[in-house]
């Protein structure tokens, strides 16, 4: 009887201590290979891995090991976790731990929304990944939810409303923990909402702060948006991409979304903080600084894409930057402890900005603003998709450069009234089409860019669709991605060449993540189309079929 | 002769079946113009500006005359990728819509 006791407290302090999962785990993601803890692989977003068994010399060698269906057929643009030999996977349907060795479910938890939720989803029903936390699994749900569940059984332990998705709000984006807070964003920029972040305590789930992205009267920034009219409750500034953290600054960097309704008629001023970065204080929400990628937006140059945190030595002294790559198709390099802008290139083709002055930090404006506020119809570039959409890019240290998608596509925008404020209907005041494209015209390029010179160092041409899956590098000297098509591809990080490629059976939209288990490398991506692919989008919905799944990959013994 | 007889009667019938529907689908300028405001609000990012550019979704353009349930059910309850819009519409903006997509963008 007492042997019993003593064993069944060894196997719960076992237990306890196995799932007692750290900051320092959190902190540490990228260098121990056996666990991928955060979204982006390290709380920088580099996603770039040490690990290098597969590389271009063993790369022909990597196979699929496991397969594992999600039944679901509404996109897959999640990147998984891996914890103590256990993935975790979310979409918009469902949260699913899977068991690394074997590819096999061991628990899967409904997330339930109102089938109504997508009229106020602009561009894809999908879910982006969890976070995790002390024992715990954190999600976003369609209609404006954040849950928690036991990282062990998928049992749910809280779920708050962080707000009403019939006034237009909803979330698909991987939550933060940083500094032992949980962070949340949410969409609905589209549809007249008030961005915001929200901090939690991930123990209870009580709400701890709520950081406005468009500040209100009184507030600092309040003075961009007009005084006597209610617009910034209305002025958009989603935050739909997951935020990088520098502990050491205890500061996280989060983008913003476009300004709304993109019709700048009602708004005035720069329309402060959307289509930028603010970095915050996580304890308690505070502003430390902000920078606007694009002043007074009217292009639905959402800013949310990922702020990559890198230190990187410029003239002989280590600097702390963020690297950030705009859907208003210049890629920037900021001081990311004042906000400064140290470097600010076009990596696409830009019709709406001269270039970015780097001493007053903002765009040198083209007639094209001027002609859209006249009602002109205009040829934009980039569209309104962005030279890159949220599809994250990858940093490799060692070569200093980022690898990224761009889209090369324009968009023919002209101006509407915007019409009356309904809340949870769309208020955007522009009729945009996809003008004729030249059928040689590339849709994109796989391209490695120096974010400080901005010199691309090699570009692919993609001429049957645009890529919509983020990039991964690794040591291996691989870039790893995948394409609308299902084709999962590692390229050589010199030159761009594909060198390796696997069809996964429906398109890819999310981002692969490696980690080892038991010593072995492996390399995991969903498959399944999805975003705006899986709702509008392109021609490719023609050719490739729905459906999500996880596939594994390992390199095949000699 | 007996196949003329036939012929004959097929015809008469297809006039009295389109004069029929004819009669249905007489809207008034107002609804049609009410249906274009609520379909740019709503309808149009999925569908393209006046129905101009689907990229995928349906074409209603090419949406059957003679189907009036069939679009009321799917605007209603929706279909394939299209949310229900039933508890934000009032059956008069269906009709609006209704209005819109068939006689809308007729030149």
């Amino acid at each position: 009887m007492k042997l019993s006791k003593l064993a069944a407290l060894v196997f719960l302090l076992f237990t306890c201590s196995a799932w007692a999962q750290s900051p320092d785990e959190l902190k540490t993601d990228g260098q121990n290979t056996e666990n991928v803890t955060t979204y982006g692989m390290g709380y920088s977003l580099q996603r770039y891995s040490p690990l290098k068994q597969i590389n271009k010399s063993t790369v022909n060698r990597l196979v699929p090991v496991w397969s594992l269906s999600l039944n679901n057929d509404l996109g897959e643009q999640a990147q998984p976790l891996i914890y103590h030999g256990v993935m975790y996977v979310t979409n918009a349907k469902w949260t699913v731990a899977v068991d690394v060795a074997t590819g096999r479910q061991i628990w899967r938890t409904p997330t339930d929304w109102d089938p109504a939720t997508p009229r106020v989803v602009c561009c894809g029903v999908s879910n982006k990944g969890p976070a995790i936390y002390n024992g715990k699994l954190f999600r976003t749900t369609l209609d404006a939810f954040v849950v928690a569940l036991e990282m062990d059984t998928g049992k749910e332990v809280w779920k708050q409303e962080f707000a009403d998705w019939k006034e237009g709000y909803s979330s698909t984006a991987a939550p933060l923990i940083a500094n032992g807070v949980l962070i949340t964003g949410m969409s609905g920029a589209e549809y007249g909402v008030r961005g915001f972040l929200d901090g939690w305590d991930p123990d209870t789930g009580n709400k701890l702060w709520r950081r406005y992205t468009v500040p209100g009267p009184g507030e600092l920034g309040f003075e961009t948006w007009p005084a006597e009219t209610d617009a910034y409750q209305h002025g958009g500034g989603s935050t739909w991409i997951t935020g990088s953290y520098d502990p050491d600054l205890d500061l996280v960097y989060w983008g913003t979304g476009n300004a709304a309704p993109w019709n700048p008629s009602l708004r005035s001023g720069d329309s402060l903080y959307t289509a930028g970065v603010v970095a915050i204080q996580p304890k308690t929400g505070a502003l430390a600084w902000h920078y606007q990628w694009t002043p007074n937006d009217m292009y639905d140059y959402d800013g949310v894409n990922e702020n990559v945190l890198a230190d990187v030595k410029i003239d002989s002294s280590m600097r702390k930057l963020l690297i950030h790559a705009d859907r208003n198709g210049f890629l920037y390099v900021l001081d990311r402890i004042n906000g400064k802008v140290i470097a600010a290139h076009a990596y696409e083709k830009v019709n709406w900005a001269e270039r970015i002055d780097l001493a007053s930090g903002r765009p040198l404006l083209t007639e094209l603003s001027t002609r859209l506020v006249a009602g002109e119809e205009v040829e934009m570039w980039p569209g309104t998709r962005g030279g890159k959409n949220w599809v994250p890019m990858a940093f490799n240290p060692k070569t200093g450069l980022v690898y990224l998608s761009s889209l090369h596509r324009a968009r023919v925008v002209k101006f509407v009234p915007p019409g009356e404020y309904k809340a949870g209907q769309r208020f955007v005041g522009a009729e945009t089409k996809i003008p004729d494209v030249a059928p040689e015209e590339p849709w994109g390029y796989y391209m490695a860019v120096d974010p400080l010179t901005g010199e691309t160092k090699w570009k692919i041409a993609l001429s049957d669709f645009a890529n919509w899956a983020g990039m991964m590098a690794t040591e291996g000297g691989l870039v790893f991605t995948g394409k609308q098509t299902g084709e999962f591809i590692a390229i050589d990080e010199a030159n761009g060449e594909i060198l390796w490629q696997f069809q996964t059976g429906s398109g890819i939209n999310s981002s692969p993540i490696t980690y080892t288990f038991k010593g072995r490398q492996y390399v995991t991506v969903l498959s399944g189309l999805g975003g705006l692919s899986a709702v509008a989008g392109t021609p490719v919905r023609q050719f490739v079929p729905p459906g999500g799944s996880v596939w594994t990959f390992a390199l095949m013994p000699e | 002769m007996k196949r003329i007889v036939f012929i004959g009667w097929l015809l008469a019938f297809a006039v009295v079946a389109v004069a029929q529907d004819t009669d249905s689908l007489n809207f008034r300028p107002e609804q049609i113009k009410k249906g274009s405001e609520i379909f740019a609000q709503n309808c149009e990012p999925c569908h393209g500006p006046r129905m101009t550019d689907p990229q995928g979704a349906f074409d209603l353009r090419t949406f059957p005359i003679n189907q009036h349930s069939r679009f009321v059910n799917s605007v209603t309850n929706g279909k394939n990728n299209m949310p229900p819009w039933g508890d934000l519409f009032e059956i008069a903006d269906i009709e609006a819509l209704w209005a819109y997509v068939v006689a809308g963008e007729k030149k």
